[in-house]
């Protein structure tokens, strides 16, 4: 019998373990926060814009699936914004230019992004370039081909079919949540109970290790990636299907908000941790701030700043708070 | 019994570099192979190509009698060969059942269940493979709230668990207490009775002959015998490693005459690591602190220097109080401190020697925030020729490409150049040559002779017999004994670290 | 020299100064405009907002460090001098707007080092808050920078002689970038500073365990890092006559680009100014001579992100670090 000098330790940190506490502190200032903004405004708590609310949930709740894949991997995707805003301008160059059918241009335009994500990973997987320069590098490009083959301009999307992605309601619940909250589902027994999922925590918490364990890494990289883009590209569609038009601006600085939103909750950008649930309640309180800043008529300027500042208190928090956990583990 | 794996021939180069000439390797199911040689001599190319990670330019392998080709290390798996590696590989985030079972979770039954992971059967079996080894561990504990010595059981286990017909164990118990050592030496055995067999890397001689039916020697990329254990002893193992006869060191230890207290260590205490440590450091004198890995030896040197921070307690340096907080208070108090893994915490690999040597001390060396140039090479000159540090091109040559007998001395004459009153050395021959050793252990002799005061944190009891002037011994964060050097022997040493007392 | 363009890998040097002239030769031969003194002298003022910026960020990624919020210190320091020239005058605005971009960088430092967040996002979040208070503090307006009320014109005379001066041909602000790389050349390569860059970014741990100050070296060149943006900021302002919030939009991307293509490294620990220099040069003849063949700005954006994908990907490539095995990352 081996004698481990270790007491009570296990059991202490399951009491403390700091997943939960992370979805607790996100809970409480989530709570905090809709306290707060029905406090100031009277049309905060209103059934009205809740339903509002929710109709604005799926794009961001949607391209942070991918990124949560990714981030598992301790890679990161900058290019998501981008690749949203070409979806849209492909679905109706598609349709207006070519003359191909709507579905069927929205079909290619979804391809067209799963394919900039499989380039993306190729780029990480063969060149073994950092995900994070190759993504900066595709942001920037997929950015201009949206703008090359739009030639800047906004085009107009009129399809009643078209508009039912992202404006549709089944039951009175809007499309587009619906679509998100499967995605969700599926892709939480992915990451929970398939051998894809967990690979892809073991490839982030240490390549090295998977590679041995018999994991093929690359592969498991090139889809994720692939995923990763093809869900921005589908987010793209239902921004397009939304504004009715699709503008090669569009979903600036979504990869931002993205990123906010998976680390708000909870999964690490050193790889090997995360959660949907974590990310689906991030998703939420950055739209439920948004929204509340909105309603109380803050300028768009600040909701920038707010949308800065609340990333950077968010992880200096947990930081702080891992630090505390972890005192007596030294990490030097 | 049969022969379960044999390599015929195996040759491998790098740029062009032979680094395996023609190695034979021959192992039969049920024995223990021990497989010995200085850092460099191809045991883990040898290795590598084994378990398929590398590929060998000429050579054949063959598994019971079949020859295979091994692409990857997931095909070597396939026919159970399987590796317990030096550095562990782990998801800290992930369950220990998880960590077991990486890249083969069990799934459940069923059309769609078959598909997905049954968690319960992953932890029940995980309990099952623990049981193997008696331990106390929950499956679904994170590895991150382990003990480094419960994560790398967790690795072991993996290692056994499922169908090892060939285990290769890389030095194992560079991180394990005797009583774990000997806990792993009967699952050893236990395997060796299932007919697994066992290729054993190790750098501790007396565990060879306590565990290997025959030892493989290789120095330099060759084949240089195989034997079997009976007609070998540990003189004659180190003459076939080093290829020359290694003269007995001769203990001629220069007698201090009691000086001024270099350090003073009181009521210093570290929850959880150490507690209630005092002792006295003399000028020019060798004191080691001995005892069993875990001890709480290492954290309580880190705080001594300042790495890490004490609960409590006084450090006095030459009778001057001093508050150490941050590794620069140590230097500043005239402490120097040498890491067990100079490769991650002691050298900038890519920096030149010269820049490394003077790192944590550029205070006589810079004008206005820049470096003068001569007296710097000046400087670095000095230990280079003092401490006898050898490279091939010279003082500018990036230090990774120097031996680790020669790196581990370039992190000593850093702390010279920084001119320490204190030195701490953290297990200073890990990873040095069986023959740079007795050179380590000349230059600290030296510089005790000059006046430095040295506190060296080893496990290897040889080494602090050889070289200290008085022995602490520590057990569960406390200090047990003293020993001076005439007093201490094995036998007192052993008991006083396993917190026997007599 | 010889010897110390050696050390700092002579090989990448020749290679660097080969594609400038390549692009050079190519650029002169499309549109004869490109060598006139008058597009030279553009190109190089062009060249001076990233350059200067470049040289701090050089120091820091060799550091170990990443600073994404550049452009946005530059337009918010620029937005600063617009606000207070009015009321304090110009040349306390300026040293405000100096004290702005140090303070941006301290608090980076400070959230990177002190409170152990990820540099990107770090970064980020304030490319993200600095834009957003630009926006904010201008009310979303450009604000004019000249004397408007006719009483300070000797002061607006000095400010404005920043930008349109010129020593021996060359305009104040080529002169200011070269001293700026010269003065980086000396301080990384000759002082304990620069020294302390290459330690820090090559191994951390050793450098703490050598008892270096990380934490402080660290935060230093992020400060130098916001005043870098400040003092570009400031050329810009002279140049322009105003303040513009939307500022150096994208300047953060052609910086990183610039100094990877110079040849540092992400990981830190390797790098040098004479290869940034050049890659400064190499993307401002590039994007110069594309501008002269009216190119639009959205093909800019995709040969940037080629170009920057190129100069990895080439590095990667040379020293053999690829995996070509694509075969098995599709199989089974």
């Amino acid at each position: 019998m081996i004698i481990l000098t270790t007491k009570s330790k296990n059991k202490k940190s399951k009491l403390f373990s700091s997943d939960s506490l992370a979805t607790i502190s996100l809970l409480i200032s989530f709570i905090v926060m809709a306290i707060f903004f029905t406090s100031q405004s009277e049309f905060f708590f209103t059934s009205t814009n809740f339903a509002n609310l929710a109709r604005t949930l799926a794009v961001v709740g949607i391209s942070s699936i991918g990124m949560t894949l990714v981030l598992i991997t301790a890679g990161v995707d900058l290019s998501v914004g981008s690749v949203a805003a070409l979806s849209g301008v492909l679905a109706s160059m598609f349709w207006l230019e070519l003359n191909i059918p709507l579905p069927i241009s929205s079909l290619l335009a979804l391809l067209t992004g799963a394919l900039v994500g499989l380039i993306n990973g190729l780029i990480i997987t063969v060149l073994k370039i950092n995900p994070l320069i190759t993504t900066l590098a595709s942001f920037s490009i997929i950015r201009g081909l949206a703008f090359v083959i739009s030639d800047g301009q906004t085009n107009m999307l009129n399809n009643q079919g078209f508009y039912f992605i992202g404006r549709g309601n089944i039951l009175g619940i809007p499309f587009s949540l619906l679509v998100m909250i499967v995605l969700y589902f599926i892709f939480f027994i992915i990451l929970r109970y398939t051998s894809f999922g967990r690979n892809l925590f073991a490839i982030g918490a240490s390549p090295e290790m998977s590679r041995l364990a018999g994991i093929n890494v690359d592969k498991h990289l090139l889809i994720s990636y692939t995923v990763t883009a093809f869900l921005a590209a589908f987010a793209g569609l239902i921004i397009a299907s939304q504004l009715g038009s699709s503008a090669p601006r569009a979903a600036t600085g979504l990869e931002f908000t993205v990123i906010t939103a998976v680390v708000l909750g909870g999964t690490s950008l050193a790889g090997g941790k995360g959660t949907l649930i974590g990310t689906l309640i991030g998703v939420i309180i950055l739209r439920v701030l948004n929204n509340g800043l909105v309603l109380m008529e803050v300028s768009s300027f600040y909701q920038e700043v707010a949308r800065g500042v609340v990333l950077l208190l968010a992880l200096s928090f947990d930081q702080i708070r891992s630090g505390f956990l972890h005192l007596r583990r030294e990490r030097t | 019994m049969s022969k379960v794996l044999e390599m015929r021939n195996i040759c491998k180069s790098f740029y062009g570099v032979k680094v395996l000439k023609n190695i034979p390797l021959e192992l039969e199911s049920g024995e223990v192979l021990a497989l010995l040689g200085e850092n460099g001599a191809g045991k883990s190319t040898l290795i590598k190509i084994l378990n398929g990670d590398y590929q060998m330019d000429t050579g054949k392998i063959l598994i019971d009698g079949q020859e295979v080709d091994f692409k990857e290390p997931s095909d070597s798996e396939k026919h159970g060969i399987k590796m317990i590696y030096q550095e562990l590989h782990y998801a800290a985030d992930l369950s220990v059942a998880e960590n077991l079972f990486i890249g083969h979770l069990a799934k459940g039954s069923g059309p769609i269940g078959k598909h997905l992971i049954d968690w319960k059967k992953v932890n029940q079996d995980a309990k099952k493979a623990l049981g193997l080894l008696n331990v106390d561990i929950d499956p679904k504990a994170m590895m991150r709230d382990l003990s480094v010595i419960e994560r790398q059981i967790v690795e072991i286990i993996k290692a056994i668990y499922g169908n090892a017909k060939i285990l290769v164990m890389d030095e194992p118990t560079a991180a394990l207490t005797p009583p774990e050592v000997e806990m792993l030496f009967k699952i050893v055995n236990d395997l060796k009775a299932k007919g697994v067999a066992i290729i054993y890397i190790s750098h501790r001689l007396e565990e060879v002959f306590h565990i290997a039916q025959r030892v493989m020697i290789l120095r330099d990329g060759n084949h240089v015998a195989t034997k079997n254990i009976e007609e070998v002893n540990s003189d004659s193992l180190v003459e076939l490693m080093v290829g020359r006869e290694i003269e007995e060191r001769i203990i001629e230890l220069s007698d201090n005459k009691a000086t001024a207290p270099a350090l003073e260590v009181s009521g210093l205490n570290k929850f959880g690591s150490f507690k209630d440590i005092n002792f006295k450091l003399y000028e020019g004198e060798i004191v080691s602190i001995f005892g069993l890995l875990g001890s709480g030896q290492i954290s309580l040197t880190r705080s001594i220097f300042g790495a890490e921070r004490a609960d409590r307690g006084s450090i006095k340096v030459y009778g001057h109080e001093r508050k150490i907080r941050f590794a620069q208070d140590g230097k500043n108090a005239g402490i120097g401190f040498v890491p067990i893994d100079r490769k991650v915490r002691g050298l900038v690999l890519d920096m030149s020697v010269l820049k490394n040597l003077t790192l944590s001390n550029w205070n006589n060396l810079l004008t206005l925030g820049f470096f003068k140039n001569k007296k710097e090479r000046a400087h670095s000159q000095k230990w280079i020729d003092a401490l006898g540090i050898r490279m091939a091109g010279g003082i500018d040559t990036a230090v990774k490409f120097l031996s680790g007998g020669n790196q581990q001395k370039v992190v000593l004459a850093r702390w010279l150049e920084a001119n320490v009153k204190v030195l701490i050395l953290n297990e200073p021959t890990w990873g040095v040559d069986v023959g740079a050793r007795s050179d380590i252990y000349d230059q600290l002799d030296m510089l005790a002779k000059q006046g430095l005061a040295i506190l060296v944190v080893s496990s290897d009891i040889h080494e602090v017999l050889a070289i200290s002037h008085r022995i602490l011994t520590i057990y569960d964060g406390q200090l047990t004994a003293e020993f001076s050097h005439k007093e201490a022997s094995q036998d007192l040493l052993l008991n006083a670290a396993a917190g026997r007392l007599a | 020299m010889i010897k110390f363009l050696k050390k700092t890998g002579l090989q990448d040097v020749i290679a660097l100064i080969v594609i400038l002239v390549g692009i050079i030769v190519i650029m002169s031969l499309s549109s004869n405009l490109f060598l006139s003194p008058r597009n030279i002298t553009n190109l190089l003022i062009d060249s001076t907002t990233v350059g200067i910026i470049a040289v701090f960020s050089t120091m820091l990624m060799i550091g170990g460090g990443l600073d994404l919020s550049v452009a946005s210190t530059a337009a918010l320091c620029g937005v600063i001098i617009g606000v207070f020239q009015a009321s304090l005058g110009i040349f306390p605005a300026v040293l405000i707007a100096l004290a702005a971009g140090a303070i941006v960088g301290l608090v980076n430092g400070i959230l990177v080092t002190y409170v152990g967040i990820n540099p990107l996002i770090t970064t980020l979040g304030m490319f993200s808050i600095a834009r957003g208070l630009a926006f904010v503090f201008s009310n979303g307006l450009t604000i004019p920078v000249f004397d408007l009320s006719g009483e300070h014109q000797a002061a607006y005379d000095r400010f404005t002689i920043l930008s349109e001066g010129s020593f021996l041909g060359l305009p104040y602000p080529v002169i200011a970038m070269l001293l700026l790389f010269a003065l980086g050349v000396t301080v990384l390569h000759l002082s304990s500073y620069g020294r302390a860059m290459y330690a820090i970014g090559g191994n951390e741990l050793a450098s703490k365990m050598a008892a270096l100050p990380v934490k402080r070296y660290r935060v230093t060149a992020y400060v130098l890092s916001g005043i870098s943006a400040a003092i570009a900021a400031i050329f810009l302002t002279s140049r322009l006559y105003a303040a513009d919030p939307r500022a150096a939009p994208g300047v953060e991307l052609t910086v990183i680009t610039a100094v990877i293509l110079g040849g540092t490294s992400l990981a830190g620990g390797k790098g040098n100014l004479v290869g940034t220099f050049l890659g400064v040069m190499i993307l401002s003849a590039l994007l110069n001579g594309l501008r002269l063949q009216s190119t639009s700005t959205d093909l800019q954006n995709i040969i940037q992100g080629l170009v920057l994908l190129a100069a990895v990907g080439f590095e990667q490539v040379r020293t053999g670090n690829v995996n070509l095995d694509i075969r098995k990352m599709f199989s089974k």
